[in-house]
């Protein structure tokens, strides 16, 4: 099965659970405090906001932010990518288009011409090794404007300001509240305030995930630590640096915008990976990996047996 | 970079500027929602310091998704925007037993609240922590019309109404503690029992304004 269909899957899974979750009383939590119990991993900005607003130290936020830490240096921004229901309604509005593929594209077609144009030519890079040097720092963007504004909002006003607003919550609250209507006829208004707002943000910002959301910010700035499952190139079988062909693929397939093959082209960094294995799937040789741990980058010139052995004992 | 060619701003597009000050301001306008009236609602065990609760809270959605008798509910935005979607209590079809009959009274959505929104102080009882006040409509109490119906006064757990000389119930304003007992039972918006311009049951758990005092939509009965 495509990876594609499976993070619709794990994401719709997770909703499925919530709303299970809903129903039955069982304890799990929605994503924005998701565990059993009194045992809860917390949204990262929640329990930032909740503590700066509160001006308390809560040890139970303060736990589950550093278990949150963790988690994102070791899967990066793989929450936008397999859990989040974000990306989800966004599918939805993806087949209400009339051309979907028009939607999807993460870049247009004059970006990526642009893009080739760009910095070194693609015969330099196959054969210089100018991607693995030259590594696109990650940089401010709005999303972190916003991320810093809603923890100062947070301070200023004393409440969590962005919780109003975000999406994942709404998301959650509306199948609440479509609960409670049909369960126990709870008419209010909020029934349709609370998925209006949410079908603003997630249709009018249509670049909501990588413009927008302050959750994705505090995860990519954290993701710089991350280093478990990059993409990585094998040389000897990317048809760029065996062939000297112009793929190029795994660039235009990530939807965010991250190139692995020339990531000094990239219109992202590396810290932006979802792990979404869209790259990986692309690849039209399969040289294109998510190992777990880091590999040493393989040398195109290095003699196949003896670059084989020395890859088997850097991983092992 | 094609983006090279515009002008940048601290290394940052004039896109990324105008998109990251804009929502710097949203950020800061939805804050001075905080300074908007917000209605008084009746909060769960725990979230009495209505300051406290609006500061911690960030409407995970846990304490409804655990109360195990479907009483708390996400307030509604007719409660004010800021208070939508935190955690007040509806005694439409049970009341708040401070979890007694599964946790042995220790309010579970206290225990799963994870930002100390709900927050009991130390010694915390039922009996001494006021959710609300039960109020009784004169007008619309079947009671008050001589049927002699009295499901409030047997449901009280904790001792808070007594019967007149014409078995009409009162409520003991100063031991009710507005678990909603009464409220969950009183009959008189059902079919054949409804007064005319009846718009909510005739027994209704009030919520306390900032000072403690009930905020009563009828003149009080108990006099």
């Amino acid at each position: 099965m495509k990876t594609a269909n499976i993070r619709i899957i794990t994401a719709l899974a997770a909703v499925v659970l919530i709303t299970i979750g809903f129903v039955t009383n069982i304890g799990i939590g929605t994503v924005s405090a998701i565990g059993w119990l009194d045992i809860s991993i917390l949204c990262p900005l929640g329990a930032l906001s909740t503590m700066l607003a509160s001006k308390m130290l809560v040890p139970r936020a303060l736990i589950a932010l550093i278990i949150v830490v963790v988690l994102i240096v070791l899967v990066g921004k793989a929450f936008c990518a397999w859990i989040c229901p974000v990306p989800l309604l966004q599918r939805i509005r993806g087949f209400l288009s009339k051309n979907p593929a028009k939607q999807t594209a993460s870049l247009s077609a004059s970006e990526t011409k642009a893009l080739k144009s760009s910095s070194c030519s693609t015969a330099e890079c196959s054969t210089t090794d100018c991607s693995s040097c030259a590594e696109k720092r990650g940089t401010i963007d709005s999303r972190h404007f916003i991320l810093g504004g809603s923890l100062l909002s947070a301070v200023i006003f004393g409440f969590p300001v962005f919780c109003l607003v975000c999406p994942i919550g709404l998301t959650f609250a509306s199948i609440l509240l479509v609960i409670r209507l049909f369960g126990g006829g709870d008419m209010t208004w909020s029934i349709i305030v609370v998925p209006l707002l949410l079908a603003v943000e997630v249709i009018f910002f249509r670049k909501w995930c990588s413009k927008l959301c302050p959750l994705s910010a505090f995860m990519s700035i954290l993701g710089k630590l991350n280093r478990t499952f990059r993409p990585t190139i094998n040389d000897k079988t990317c048809l760029e640096t065996a062939q000297g062909t112009d793929c190029g693929l795994c660039g235009q397939v990530c939807p965010e915008g991250i190139d692995p093959r020339h990531p000094e082209r990239s219109a992202s960094s590396m810290c932006e990976c979802s792990k979404c294995r869209e790259c990986v799937e692309v690849c039209p040789t399969k040289a294109l990996k998510m190992p777990l741990l880091p590999i040493a980058r393989s040398k195109v010139t290095a003699p196949p047996g003896k670059d084989g052995g020395e890859r088997q004992e850097l991983s092992t | 970079m094609s983006e090279n060619e515009e002008k940048t701003y601290a290394g940052m597009t004039r896109r990324t500027v105008v998109l990251g000050a804009g929502g710097t301001l949203a950020m800061l306008g939805l804050g001075g929602l905080r300074f908007i009236g917000q209605t008084p609602l009746i909060r769960p065990p725990g979230g009495q310091d209505e300051d406290q609760l609006l500061s911690a809270c960030i409407h995970c959605e846990k304490c409804y998704e655990i109360c195990p008798r479907n009483v708390i509910a996400p307030a509604h935005i007719e409660d004010g925007i800021l208070n939508m979607r935190t955690p007040t209590l509806d005694f439409d079809d049970d009341y708040c037993d401070w979890c007694k009959e599964v946790n042995d009274g220790d309010p579970l959505c206290v225990k799963v609240c994870p930002t100390q929104a709900l927050q009991l102080p130390e010694g915390a009882t039922a009996e001494k922590t006021i959710l609300g006040i039960a109020e009784i409509n004169t007008e619309w109490c079947l009671a008050y019309k001589l049927i002699g119906c009295r499901f409030c006064y047997d449901a009280c757990p904790y001792e808070a109404m007594e019967l007149d000389a014409n078995n009409r119930p009162l409520v003991l304003n100063d031991v009710c503690n507005g678990c909603g007992a009464c409220e969950s039972v009183c009959v008189s918006l059902q079919n054949g029992s409804i007064a005319e311009g009846a718009d909510e049951r005739a027994i209704i758990v009030r919520p306390l304004d900032e000072n403690g005092e009930m905020l009563a939509r009828f003149s009080p009965s108990t006099d």
